[in-house]
C-alpha cells in the first residue's frame, strides 16, 4: 500500500504495509536513521518524533496510520554547520554522552518549550519523562532545557515558531 | 544499493555480515489489511465481514506492544481514525460523551472533563507519558481492559455507561457490567465501542485520585483509588463510590463503603474503618508490581487519605 506523509517539510510518497511501523518506514525506507529504536513498545522514548504536531513513539505508530500526517524527525532541526539552539545548548550543557536518547530527548525538549518557553524543573522532567537516558543521570540534559529556554528566549526565536507551529493542526 | 538487496534477497538464515539490513517486519508479522473507514456505519460492516480477524485501531499503544511481542495474531487492521466524531467531547444537560478516540492528554486539557471529571482528568495525566498520553486513547483503555487500566476506576467511580454498535444496533452497557475479567469485556467481536457516557455529577461533588507505581511516568499502576462523593445540601452524604484498580481481576467499586456511609456526613464516619473494609474486599495478588498484602495495606491507607482530602475540600 502507497502512503503519502511529509517529513521534514518534504511531502513523500513511500510504498508499506500494514505492519510497518513509522520507524522502521523511517529509518529503512527514508533512511532517516536519527531516529532510534530502544524498546519498541513506547517505554523509552528513543524513537520519538513530532507527528501533526504532538510528541509520539514512532515503534507505536504503523505507518498506515501516519497516512497524511507531517512528521518533524531531528534531521528536521538542524544541520552540523546551523545547529538548533537546543542542540546547541545540549552540547554546551555536556547534556550528550552515548547519545542514543538524544534525538528523542531533543525533540521532547523542542514540543516542551514550544508549549511552555520557561518551564520549570519539574515541568522539564515531567515534559521529558517518555525519555529514558541512562548515561546522564538526567541533571545535564534538564540544564540543557534551561539553557535552551534562555537562549530562544534571547534570539525571540520560539521553538519551532514558524516552522513547525501550526503546520501540525491536523489533528 | 544495500537496501534494494535487502529487499529483494537476504532475510531468514542470511549470514552474519547482512543480518542487520534482512528484518522487514512484513516478513514476520500477519496482518495485511488494513481499512480506515470513513464512517461508523462502514466500520461495523467491514468488522462483521471479517468476523474476529480484525483488530479495531484506536491509538494502537496497547495493541501494538502487545503485536510486536506477538502475543496475538491478526489479519489486519480496523483503524477508527478517520471516523468523524469519536474524537468529540460533547456536553448534554445531564451528561457528558466522550468519544473513544479522545485521547488522554485531551483528558487532561479539557476544561469541561477538568470541571465535571476531575478524578478522571488526573488519572489521564499520571498515564504513560506525554509520548503515550498523546496517542493512547479512552476508548482502547476500555477495550484493553487490563486490571490496572488507570482511566477504568474514575470511569467506574462517576457511573459511567458504553455505548456498543454492530451492524444489528446499538446497546448501552453499565461500566459495573462490562468487565469480565483480565483483558477481558462483554463487548462482541462484532462491536465497537462508539461512546462513553457519563451522568453529570451535579453540585457539591468531591472526588480524590491515587495512583501508587513504582515511578511516576511510564509505569503500569501497583495499585489505583477513585473516590467520589456526592453531598445534599445538608452536607449529608447521597452517594460515595470507592473504585479501584489492579487490585482485582477487573477495577472494581467497593459496594459496602456506599452502604456503610451513605445517610451520614463525612466528619461521623470512621476512616480507618472504611479503609480497613476497603482492604478487606479487595482481591488482590502477588505480582512484580507488589505484593497482595502490600495491595491491601496501601489500600486502606490510600483510602483513608482519600477520606481525609474530600472531607477538607466539602469544609471550603
Amino acid at each position: 500500500m502507497k502512503i503519502t506523509i511529509t517529513v521534514n517539510g518534504e511531502k513523500r510518497e513511500v510504498e508499506t504495509t500494514p505492519s510497518t511501523r513509522l520507524l522502521d518506514l523511517l529509518r529503512d525506507d527514508l533512511h532517516l536513521t536519527g531516529t532510534k529504536e530502544g524498546c519498541g513498545k513506547g517505554e523509552c522514548g528513543a524513537c520519538t518524533v513530532i507527528m501533526n504536531g504532538e510528541l509520539v513513539a514512532s515503534c507505536l505508530v504503523l505507518s498506515p496510520q501516519a497516512d497524511g500526517a507531517e512528521i518533524t524527525t531531528i534531521e528536521g532541526l538542524g544541520t552540523e554547520e546551523e545547529l538548533d539552539p537546543i542542540q546547541e545548548a545540549y552540547i554546551e550543557a555536556g547534556a550528550v554522552q552515548c547519545g542514543f536518547c538524544i534525538p528523542g530527548m531533543v525533540l521532547a525538549s523542542k514540543k516542551l518549550l514550544e508549549e511552555n518557553p520557561q518551564p520549570d524543573e519539574g515541568e522539564i522532567r515531567r515534559g521529558l519523562s517518555g525519555n529514558i537516558c541512562r548515561c546522564t543521570g538526567y541533571q545535564k540534559i534538564i540544564d540543557a532545557v534551561k539553557l535552551a529556554a534562555k537562549k530562544l528566549a534571547g534570539t525571540g526565536k520560539l521553538a519551532g515558531a514558524g516552522k513547525s507551529r501550526g503546520k501540525g493542526g491536523g489533528r | 544499493m544495500k537496501e534494494s538487496a535487502a529487499r529483494s534477497g537476504n532475510r531468514q538464515g542470511t549470514s552474519g555480515g547482512d543480518f542487520k539490513d534482512c528484518f522487514r517486519p512484513e516478513d514476520y508479522f500477519t496482518a495485511s489489511k488494513y481499512f480506515a473507514p470513513e464512517s461508523l456505519k462502514e466500520a461495523v460492516e467491514i468488522l462483521e465481514g471479517y468476523g474476529g480477524d480484525l483488530k479495531v485501531l484506536a491509538g494502537g499503544t496497547d495493541l501494538l506492544v502487545e503485536y510486536y511481542e506477538r502475543l496475538y495474531e491478526v489479519k489486519g487492521w480496523l483503524d477508527l481514525k478517520n471516523i468523524p466524531g469519536l474524537k468529540e467531547i460533547k456536553v448534554f444537560e445531564d451528561r457528558i460523551e466522550i468519544g473513544p478516540l479522545v485521547t488522554h492528554t485531551e483528558l487532561e486539557k479539557s476544561e469541561n472533563i477538568k470541571e465535571y471529571y476531575p478524578v478522571l482528568n488526573r488519572a489521564a495525566a499520571d498515564v504513560g507519558s506525554p509520548q503515550i498520553r498523546n496517542r493512547g486513547t479512552i476508548g482502547g483503555n476500555i477495550i484493553t481492559a487490563s486490571p490496572a487500566g488507570d482511566l477504568l476506576a474514575p470511569l467506574m467511580a462517576y457511573d459511567a455507561e458504553f455505548k456498543l454498535v454492530s451492524t444489528r444496533g446499538e446497546r448501552i452497557v453499565p461500566v459495573g457490567q462490562f468487565f469480565t475479567g483480565p483483558k477481558r469485556t462483554i463487548i462482541s467481536s462484532n462491536e465497537i465501542l462508539s461512546r462513553i457516557i457519563i451522568p453529570l455529577p451535579g453540585e457539591r461533588t468531591y472526588g480524590s485520585w491515587c495512583k501508587v507505581g513504582k515511578r511516576k511516568a511510564l509505569i503500569i499502576s501497583s495499585i489505583t483509588l477513585a473516590l467520589v462523593v456526592k453531598f445534599n445540601k445538608e452536607r449529608v452524604i447521597k452517594d460515595i463510590r470507592a473504585c479501584l484498580g489492579a487490585v482485582a481481576p477487573t477495577p472494581v467499586e467497593i459496594k459496602e463503603v456506599r452502604k456503610r456511609a451513605r445517610g451520614k456526613r463525612i466528619e461521623d464516619l470512621n476512616f480507618s474503618e472504611l479503609g480497613e473494609l476497603v482492604a478487606e474486599r479487595i482481591s488482590p495478588i502477588d505480582d512484580i508490581r507488589g505484593t497482595a498484602e502490600y495491595r491491601r495495606d496501601v489500600a486502606r491507607e490510600i483510602m483513608i487519605n482519600a477520606l481525609e482530602e474530600i472531607a477538607e475540600k466539602a469544609a471550603e
